[in-house]
């Protein structure tokens, strides 16, 4: 009994303490400030663990990741904004819509590994970001988007402090549940042996191309909901906030965290939004912090905080029995 | 088509070519012999700019004067940056790690990391506006010729980009350090062999490779009157495109594709709004990995 019990434990802990401690806590402070910090970490957690998918777990380094970002939050600004879609519609149709882009990068660059294919990525960032600011009788360009409406479902007002966390939460854990169900299975080894070596990979009837598309599919949709999870609770929008900058920003907080590791990815995430806001009395030091922490953890800990080994070992022995060793004591893999 | 408005373009296209080519070889540099990108250099690049501007402002010294304090100061970015974001990362000399896969990404990554962290360094220290650069040593004196109107920065990015590539190609093929440079982006670990002192030569064409960049950064600062923070991404990026383009160890293809790259982008201010000119490299950058992965000057090499 205690063993069906068990593996369920661990996310329902993460659930209750994302979904009721932390709010808890945070309704008790009555800060604004804190909600809107945790908030940010929750998107960026999205953001991270999606980079995560394509380069920790599939090896393909990408410099762009922030121009997914982008698109999704523009497709949500914009529907929302010109043609009143409510935003449990946005949300999905603007993970599509960075779906779509990323499937579309993904296709000329498919054939390119490592560097190349990092350059590759950071030129179609690049080219994504100038779109958003150039393009101005469809994106209004560097004068952004105001007035984007905040969350309000069934005549249900969640524009608050606590009804903005509640959705980003709730849109976190599906989304965080999605990719952990995606990296620790059957797929996710594929992507892993795709990482190590594509070409073996191929020879053992792996279908890179068609592999390499669906990682960026999937994790761009998660980039396009994150965006739009930003762009309705900032209610801003303008192509400075999906600059180069931020796809550093979030490679960063998956190399901190660890490259190939989902918690890691999220730890990631939570320290490096939470701790320049620490720092805040001491300056605006965030981009220093940024890079300081970046570098160190190359160098000190290259495998990150929680690597990808550790990551895997607590997958698997937290998560499902499906993992544990068999009854003929022959441990049977990833399902 | 043909006006002198349009030859002015290419004119002036052309010196924005020179620069990028000036820091394309220090990457070609550093990219043939350690495999590695450097994605420090454009931060060199600006570093560069900002000690002649900071030497300018305090002492006014005549041109040479300020030249040869930016490149002494690129040279210490230099050694700094390999000893800081290569050096620790090398921790085993045998060929398959000075090339492996986790090399190339660490140190990719931790130059990164230097460079944000130089970058807003530099920004805390000097504000992140445009700088302006005294106007007394600005290179900005028109000079006419018939109905052309050049600017003397034209002239001396002219100068200084042959000079350099004329001095990289003697430093290169005609004095041991340049053979040594050579032996080691041949094959690191026959250099090894043969008895060349590897870090001393790593060490030397990052030094090299940065006093290139940090030239063309003052250069181009006293040329365009300004310099900011970030004035070494784009710059850097497109240097970075005319690498690949001229097949990655090729230092006079990549000469040849950052001065195309820089006359491109001068027709395409022609045709298209500034702002969508500034992506005709990043275009560029993406049908030549498409479609010719191996550069246009570039022998064969590894799968791309």
């Amino acid at each position: 009994m205690s063993k069906r019990i068990l593996p369920l434990a661990l996310p329902l802990v993460v659930a209750l303490a994302v979904l009721v401690l932390v709010p808890a806590l945070l309704q008790a402070s009555g800060s604004g400030y804190l909600f809107r910090v945790s908030i940010t970490a929750m998107i960026f957690a999205i953001l991270a663990a999606s980079l995560n998918f394509i380069t920790g777990v599939a090896g393909l380094l990408s410099l762009g990741h922030a121009a997914f970002y982008g698109i999704g939050a523009y497709a949500a600004a914009l529907l929302a904004t010109q043609h009143g879609v409510p935003f449990l519609l946005t949300i999905p149709l603007a993970g599509v819509a960075a779906a779509i882009g990323g499937v579309l990068v993904a296709l000329p660059t498919m054939r390119l590994v490592s560097i190349y294919f990092a350059v590759a990525t950071l030129g179609m960032g690049e080219i994504i970001h100038g779109t958003l600011l150039n393009w101005v009788d469809f994106t209004r360009g560097p004068m952004g988007i105001p007035a984007i409406p905040s969350f309000k479902v069934f005549g249900l007002d969640l524009s608050g402090n606590l009804g903005s966390y509640l959705v980003v939460a709730v849109v976190m854990l599906a989304s965080l549940w999605v990719l952990h169900r995606l990296t620790h299975s059957y797929y996710g080894n594929a992507l892993r042996a795709l990482r190590e070596d594509d070409q073996c990979a191929d020879s053992m009837g792996i279908d890179v191309v068609r592999l390499k598309g669906e990682v960026f599919a999937i994790a761009c949709f998660f980039a396009g909901v994150a965006g739009a999870l930003w762009a309705h609770t900032t209610g801003y929008i303008s192509p400075n906030d999906f600059r180069f900058g931020e796809s550093i920003l979030v490679l960063a907080m998956i190399v901190v965290g660890g490259l190939g590791s989902l918690p890691g990815a999220v730890i990631g995430a939570v320290l490096l939004i939470v701790l320049p806001e620490a720092l805040r009395p001491v300056g605006d030091v965030r981009m220093i912090v940024v890079g300081c922490v970046m570098f160190f953890s190359i160098l000190l800990l290259p495998k990150g905080l929680f690597g990808e080994v550790s990551a895997l070992n607590l997958v698997r022995s937290s998560f499902g029995g499906g993992w544990k060793a068999g009854t003929a004591r022959q441990s049977i893999g990833w399902r | 088509m043909f006006d002198a408005f349009f030859v002015q373009q290419l004119v002036n296209g052309f010196s924005v070519g020179l620069v990028y080519a000036l820091i394309a070889i220090g990457f070609t540099l550093i990219f043939g012999v350690l495999n590695v990108v450097n994605f420090a250099h454009g931060e060199v690049y600006m570093v560069g700019a900002y000690a002649g501007v900071v030497l300018i402002t305090a002492l006014a010294p005549p041109l040479v004067a300020v030249v040869l304090f930016v490149m002494a100061v690129g040279a210490v970015a230099g050694f700094g940056l390999e000893r800081l974001a290569f050096k620790p990362f090398r921790r085993f000399q045998d060929e398959a790690s000075l090339k492996s896969k986790a090399m190339r990404e660490a140190t990719l990554l931790s130059s990164l990391a230097v460079s944000i962290i130089v970058r807003e360094v530099v920004e805390k220290v000097f504000g992140g506006a445009m700088r302006p650069v005294p106007f007394e040593s600005q290179l900005t004196d028109p000079v006419q010729i018939g109905e052309l109107s050049f600017s003397t920065g034209q002239f001396v990015i002219f100068g200084a980009a042959v000079a350099m590539f004329a001095g990289l190609q003697f430093l290169l093929y005609r004095t041991r350090i340049g053979l040594s440079i050579r032996a080691v982006a041949n094959n690191p670990l026959g250099a090894k062999y043969v008895g060349i002192d590897t870090d001393r030569t790593i060490i030397a064409t990052f030094v090299v490779g940065s006093v290139m960049g940090a030239v063309a950064g003052i250069l181009v600062a006293l040329y365009y009157g300004s310099v900011f923070p970030t004035m070494g991404f784009a710059p850097g990026v497109k240097a970075f495109v005319a690498m690949v383009m001229g097949g990655l160890s090729s230092i006079p293809g990549a000469v040849i594709c950052a001065i195309f790259l820089g006359l491109a982008e001068a027709v395409a201010t022609e045709f298209l709004a500034q702002g969508w000119s500034e992506m005709i490299a990043y275009g560029f950058l993406l049908l030549t990995l498409i479609f010719f992965p191996t550069g246009l000057f570039g022998g064969a090499r590894d799968r791309v």
